[in-house]
């Protein structure tokens, strides 16, 4: 049943994809059963579906088309309102308020435009003392603003009317987003940066474990989380290297996406919703990484995303990522340590891909072991050199192809491995810095084979008029009395030359 | 590619090392450097086609190289490294002095006293000496005639022009020569010095450093402040090899099918080319 309470749009469905994901679904399910529940924005169905057995959950969508198709996927134990997020009254209450989609989809163009915080103070207002709320909220300094080529400021979906970007009121960094729940009697009890989308992440982080937990692992597997969710998107630069430095560099709350807080509504709540140091959805499966008491790391699955057995619980490997380490000894020109990298990577996993391989010292191991086989390695590392805008020690060997050949030479193989299908290539994120970086280097290619071009002509030149002169000599030199008296005159013409040049050079 | 690959059979040497028929290196994709230099790798006057790499010996060229407007420099190491490695040495036993007198290349013509350095590397040097000279100065009676009269005088072979001629032994012919010395020397640091360190010979650069017409002696003068640890009658040896050999490459040879890939001698190039050509 829909339950109109006011400003609903009769015409409009949401345009952009609505929260969700096997990671916000896993942290969804931690509510615990018999609770009332309030989904406020838009949340991905199958979402919503796994959060209503055993729960009271009750929609909040402010599109009535939207609240429509919710009502027809008839999800036994879900209640749904359809309006505007000021039109909600006190009247109920609830033990969790989760906001994974943020706050910025909760207001209809009817009546008041609710900020951040007034939307906050809104959503605390239904929350029951004690109760929990969780809460995506959007950096607008993340990666994925950084690397967007439109404006937010200027967006052209039928929701902007409004659109605030970095000059709304949301907190900025994630210490004064704790801050200020906490100010409105929302004390946090679990902050996580996530990549790679706010409203679909698949990588949660604490902010204390990208400071002293192991930064190469999580750079990486930010890095893997946007390579992921920008395939063949368009961007400014490849999110995947910005993301990753980010968090190598100690700015990974900083420039995450989003940051999901977990807090209470004052007096102190059951804390029923806890954050790990690590969350990760990958293929497979969604796993934690906890650290253990010798300061190791311990990869451990909690749910199994398909029929197959849960992957055991491993240690993360310590370790660099091998992608970085390469990247960085072709950036130093240091052939002899990528040779050892190069070889001892194609000796211990030939088929794992670069950004999954952790090195330490000689030890190669999978940083994701669940993470699906990767035959063409060496040839996805090669174009990542060619295209990515690295300078590297082979410089004049341009096509991905005959680099992948002295990559596989470099690495100690014999073989050359078989031209790569342009086809099978993996969908990248196409950056327009990685462009503009192609153009140039196009640009010069063509002024270098144009300049070739005018050499070689000259050379041939000169060729044609040495090839001109043995003729005629040949000619010349041909024919039977003609042939002896140039022979005489020759000869005497060299001695001539040979006396003259002798008596130069012996003049004192 | 240039001719000048083919001096002193280092493409040959080359092939042999990456399995192919070293008496007929193919076609080279670019420019080797074929002699120690202190500039972007190629020789002086080299007429450079552009776009195209220069495989040049140690990471110190390549940079210098990129400075000088030439970002294609691919460090591969010298060829006689690549021929060092492939021919162990014996244990024979060495003696005396290689002694290389600085020689201009072909139309260069060096000016100074021969028999003046002569006097002064026999009151140098101990043992037997052997003069090497260059070929142009081998096949100068005069010239021959200052250095016969103070030791054995050789030559390693032609270096050949244009394709024509060149000696293939040639480097095998001076690490023979080499590994049989106890010490190598010159009148101006260069490859032969580069190469005997490399092989084992206690190092030396003194005498009159003659003087090629019209040369800038600016770039010899920089030699000498640049490399101060190669210079003199006796610099220490263990230096003076370690800065050869990094000046030859060492560490950074490919492997043989690295070489292949880089030099465009692979299979699969090899029939494109061919293809291009026959097309």
């Amino acid at each position: 049943m829909i339950q109109l309470i006011g400003g609903e749009m009769p015409e409009y469905a949401e345009e952009l994809p609505s929260a969700g994901g096997p990671l916000l679904r896993h942290l969804a399910g931690r509510v615990p059963t018999g609770s009332r529940i309030l989904l406020a924005g838009p949340h991905d169905p199958e979402l919503v579906a796994a959060l209503a057995p055993g729960r009271e959950v009750t929609c909040l969508l402010r599109s009535h088309p939207d609240a429509l198709a919710q009502e027809h996927r008839a999800v036994t134990g879900v209640r749904i309102l359809c309006g505007t997020l000021p039109k909600i009254t006190d009247t109920d209450r609830y033990d969790a308020v989760l906001a994974l989609d943020g706050t910025t989809r909760l207001c209809s163009p009817e009546g008041p435009q609710l900020d951040w915080l007034d939307a906050v103070r809104a959503l605390k207002r239904v929350l029951r003392p004690g109760g929990t709320l969780l809460l995506t909220v959007e950096n607008e300094l993340g990666v994925h603003r950084l690397v967007d080529p439109g404006t937010p400021t200027a967006a052209r979906t039928g929701d902007a009317w409004r659109p605030l970007g970095e000059f709304g009121d949301a907190p900025g960094r994630p210490d004064r987003l704790a801050a200020a729940l906490g100010a409105e009697g929302l004390p946090v009890a679990g902050l996580a940066a996530a990549w790679p989308l706010p409203g679909r992440p698949t990588l949660l982080v604490t902010p204390e474990t990208l400071r002293y937990g192991p930064v190469d692992a999580l750079g990486a597997l930010a890095a893997g989380a946007v390579a992921t969710a920008y395939a063949s998107d368009r961007v400014l630069s490849d999110p995947r290297r910005l993301a990753g430095a980010a968090v190598r560099r100690g700015l990974g709350a900083e420039l995450a996406p989003a940051w999901l807080a977990v807090a209470h509504r004052a007096p102190a709540g059951t804390g029923s919703v806890t954050l790990p140091a690590v969350l990760h959805a990958g293929e497979r499966a969604v796993a934690e990484l906890v650290s253990t008491p010798d300061g190791a790391w311990l990869r451990r699955t909690v749910r199994v995303l398909d029929d197959r057995p849960a992957p055991p619980d491993q240690p993360l490997p310590p370790g660099r990522l091998l992608e970085e380490l390469l990247l960085t000894a072709a950036l130093r020109h240091e052939l002899p340590e990528l040779r050892r990298l190069l070889t001892g990577w194609m000796v211990a996993l030939p088929s794992a891909a670069a950004g999954n391989v952790l090195v330490d010292g000689d030890r190669f191991a999978l940083l994701d072991p669940g993470a699906p086989d990767c035959p063409d390695a060496l040839t996805r590392f090669a174009r990542i050199l060619a295209t990515g805008g690295y300078t590297h020690p082979w410089q004049a060997v341009t096509e991905v192809t005959r680099l992948t050949a002295v990559l596989a030479g470099a690495a100690g193989r014999d073989e050359v491995p078989d031209p790569a299908d342009p086809d099978a290539a993996e969908p990248a994120a196409d950056g327009l810095r990685e462009h503009e970086e192609q153009l140039r280097a196009l640009r010069r290619r063509l002024d270098n084979a144009e300049a070739r071009s005018g050499f070689f002509e000259h050379e041939l030149a000169k060729r044609d008029a040495d090839l001109g002169r043995a003729r005629m000599q040949i000619a010349a030199f041909s024919g039977g009395l003609g042939y002896r008296a140039a022979k005489v005159g020759l000869a005497l013409a060299r001695k001539a030359r040979k006396r003259l040049r002798n008596g130069t050079e012996d003049a004192p | 590619m240039h001719h000048g690959n083919h001096f002193y059979g280092h493409a040959h040497v080359l092939a042999e090392y990456c399995g192919l028929d070293p008496a007929d290196p193919p076609r080279i994709d670019g420019y080797l450097q074929h002699g120690w230099n202190v500039a972007d790798g190629l020789g002086g006057g080299t007429p450079y086609a552009p776009g195209l790499p220069i495989f040049v010996w140690s990471e110190r060229t390549r940079r210098r190289a990129w400075s000088m407007g030439r970002p294609l420099a691919t460090v591969i190491g010298s060829p006689f490294l690549y021929l060092m490695r492939s021919i162990p040495a014996e244990s024979t036993k060495r003696d005396g002095t290689i002694w290389y007198p600085f020689h201009g290349w072909e139309g260069q013509h060096v000016s100074g006293d021969h028999q003046r350095l002569v006097d002064e590397i026999v009151a140098t040097e101990a043992g037997p000496i052997t003069f090497c000279l260059y070929w142009q100065e081998y096949r100068d009676d005069r010239v021959r005639a200052f250095y016969e009269q103070a030791g054995r005088v050789i030559c390693h072979g032609y270096r050949g022009y244009m394709r024509m001629q060149t000696d293939p032994r040639f480097l095998h012919n001076q690490l023979a020569e080499l590994r049989s010395h106890r010490r190598v020397a010159s009148n101006r640091l260069s490859s032969a010095v580069m190469y005997g360190a490399a092989a084992g010979c206690e190092p030396a650069v003194y005498g009159d450093p003659m003087r090629l017409a019209s040369e800038d002696l600016a770039t010899a003068e920089r030699v000498r402040r640049e490399w101060p640890e190669l210079q003199g009658v006796a610099p220490d040896p263990a230096t003076a090899r370690a800065t050869a050999m990094a000046e030859l490459g060492d560490g950074y040879l490919a492997s043989p099918a690295e070489l292949r890939a880089l030099l465009g001698w692979t299979a699969a190039h090899r029939a494109a080319s061919t293809a291009r050509e026959a097309a």
